[in-house]
């Protein structure tokens, strides 16, 4: 068959399985170590448990998803190495990015209440990571506007850009922003407190399992985000006219419209077709 | 301690939730692509209404 | 470079000029942000002095959406958009000119609300240069940002509720660095206290305007 379709090598598919297994027992397990077997810590007592999983969903949401973000968004400006591929793995890693930050967010919060007695306080890293997570939204907004992909993914490569390189300034000037404060009490309790022995290997454990999830995720947003563009592209229509032109494929009603159509919730197909013609 | 156990299941559920849903909305798109393109593969020929 | 800098920032401010609209719906609306901010912090003195800074800049970012605005929806008429790409003037240079546009009439602001963060809120100016600088420095970088911002949602129909949410966040350290600076100003505050925002938004116009030049012309193909 000459026909372009969508399929996903099998390589691919199992790939994604074993990492989700993977992430599913890496998780449980850091879970598990996190919650019974560890001791508690010297001075933060049972809530150095939650460092097993703050550090490692902040790191991938901040360092991880953002940074991917960035240098896909790059290579896919740059004329040399241009392709939808950079675009679509950049749109992925920012919307999981953005779940991995609520995470923090939250995680980092619950941290915060014991320890500094507020659900939030502007700490630098927590404003840090706000700010974040609402340039990582811009983004998402933005791409939300309909377009031409390769327009779309255009804009959207400009808007990583300019976020990115916002970062830096941002986390400097809310750092001074505390720091510099005449007659503030800095709020110092540390989040990583001297760490080791089984809480060590519990902490690596929960960076590779958390990482490990991200990479999950990021797979399968970016299949279905292919899969988005494969249907309301031309891709489709590509692959139907050619079917069609191999002979017996009557003339398509408009199924692209069908299945962009809006899906009732329990996700049925489409409503029923329109009879089609038959050509021999 | 309590803090401890609902920011772990604060943190797990929505990473979970996540993952279920990117699952769901996956197999919704391959179904859609399977019903567009398998309808038209040229061994199976419609006779007026599908 | 430079020449079309000036030509694309002459045509901006004489449209400007002859429109008036920054003058008479941008700068109106900066008076009434800080009427209501004093309303929201209570009849007391002492409240609002502590916050003019702040909200002296809260202020002006908003009011810089609404320029930025004005600046990018001059060209979408008549498909000026379309002539301004044909008409060969570089893009480097047609983006420092509307920054430079959009910088003037942000000053032009300042005054305006500085006069009336004096006068409503009763705020006494120590330090008179910290004032200038941190304003001046501020002002580019918001006017940089926000052209930038404003090509890259230029041809969309929602722009008008997207720019503020994509520009804001990226200006919140010109809120910091100018509210510290001011900060230091109001209280007659050593240099020491502002040096570090001062490096930071030479930091961030440097970056923003770099950028822009760089990036300005590739974006426009896009809208």
């Amino acid at each position: 068959m000459t026909t372009k379709t969508i399929v996903q090598s099998p390589r691919v598919i199992w790939t994604t399985r074993i990492i989700g297994l993977l992430a599913l027992v890496g998780t449980g397990l850091t879970v598990w170590l996190g919650l019974w077997v560890t001791p508690p810590d010297q001075t933060q007592g049972d809530l150095v448990r939650l460092v097993y999983i703050h550090p490692g969903v902040a790191w991938v949401a901040l360092y991880l998803a953002f940074g991917l973000a960035a240098g896909c968004s790059l290579l896919y400006l740059w004329p040399r190495t241009r392709s939808l591929f950079w675009d679509r793995l950049a749109a992925a890693s920012v919307e999981v990015g953005v779940v991995f930050n609520v995470c923090t967010l939250i995680s980092g919060s619950i941290w915060g209440k014991p320890t500094w007695g507020v659900w939030w306080a502007w700490d630098a890293r927590l404003t840090s990571t706000a700010v974040l997570l609402v340039l990582f939204l811009g983004y998402l907004a933005l791409r939300r506007v309909p377009a031409e992909p390769e327009v779309r993914a255009r804009r959207s490569a400009f808007a990583a850009l300019f976020a990115v390189v916002d970062v830096p300034i941002v986390h400097f000037s809310v750092v001074w922003w505390k720091t510099l404060h005449q007659g503030a009490t800095v709020l110092n309790a540390n989040l990583s407190p001297t760490i080791h022995g089984s809480m060590a290997w519990t902490l690596l454990l929960g960076f590779v399992a958390l990482t490990l999830a991200f990479v999950w995720m990021l797979l399968v947003r970016y299949r279905i985000g292919a899969l988005e563009d494969y249907l309301g592209s031309g891709e489709l229509d590509m692959a139907l006219l050619e079917r069609q032109s191999e002979g017996v494929v009557p003339p398509a009603p408009d199924l692209k419209a069908e299945a962009l159509a809006p899906v009732d919730d329990a996700g049925a197909a489409p409503g029923p077709r329109a009879p089609a013609e038959v050509t021999r | 301690m309590r803090y401890v156990i609902s920011g772990y299941t604060v943190v797990l559920a929505i990473l979970f939730l996540y993952g279920v849903q990117l699952v769901w909305r996956r197999r919704r798109l391959n179904r859609l692509v399977a019903d567009v393109e398998g309808s038209r593969t040229p061994d199976r020929p419609q006779t007026g209404i599908g | 470079m430079w020449r079309d800098t000036l030509l694309m920032a002459g045509k901006d401010l004489r449209i400007e000029a002859r429109s008036r609209v920054a003058l008479s719906q941008v700068a109106p609306f900066g008076i009434v942000a800080l009427v209501l901010f004093a309303f929201a912090l209570g009849p007391d003195r002492a409240p609002m002095v502590k916050g003019a800074p702040g909200l002296f800049w809260v202020a002006m970012l908003f009011s810089s959406v609404l320029a930025i605005q004005r600046s990018v929806s001059v060209e979408s008429t008549d498909g000026a958009r379309d002539g301004l790409r044909l008409s060969g003037l570089d893009p480097a240079g047609q983006f420092l000119g509307k920054t430079l546009s959009v910088a003037a009439q942000l000053l032009v602001l300042e005054l305006v609300l500085g006069v009336g963060v004096v006068l409503l809120y009763g705020a006494s100016i120590q330090t008179f240069w910290l004032i200038a600088v941190s304003c001046l420095l501020g002002t580019i970088g918001l006017a940089a940002a926000g052209t930038l911002y404003g090509a890259l949602s230029a041809g969309l129909r929602i722009k008008e509720t997207l720019l503020p949410f994509l520009l804001l966040p990226v200006v919140a350290p010109v809120l910091l660095a100018g509210t510290r600076m001011w900060q230091a100003a109001l209280s007659g505050g050593t240099p020491a206290n502002g040096t570090p925002w001062f490096h930071l938004l030479i930091a961030f116009d440097a970056v923003y305007l770099a950028l822009g030049v760089v990036v300005y012309g590739p974006i426009q193909e896009t809208a």
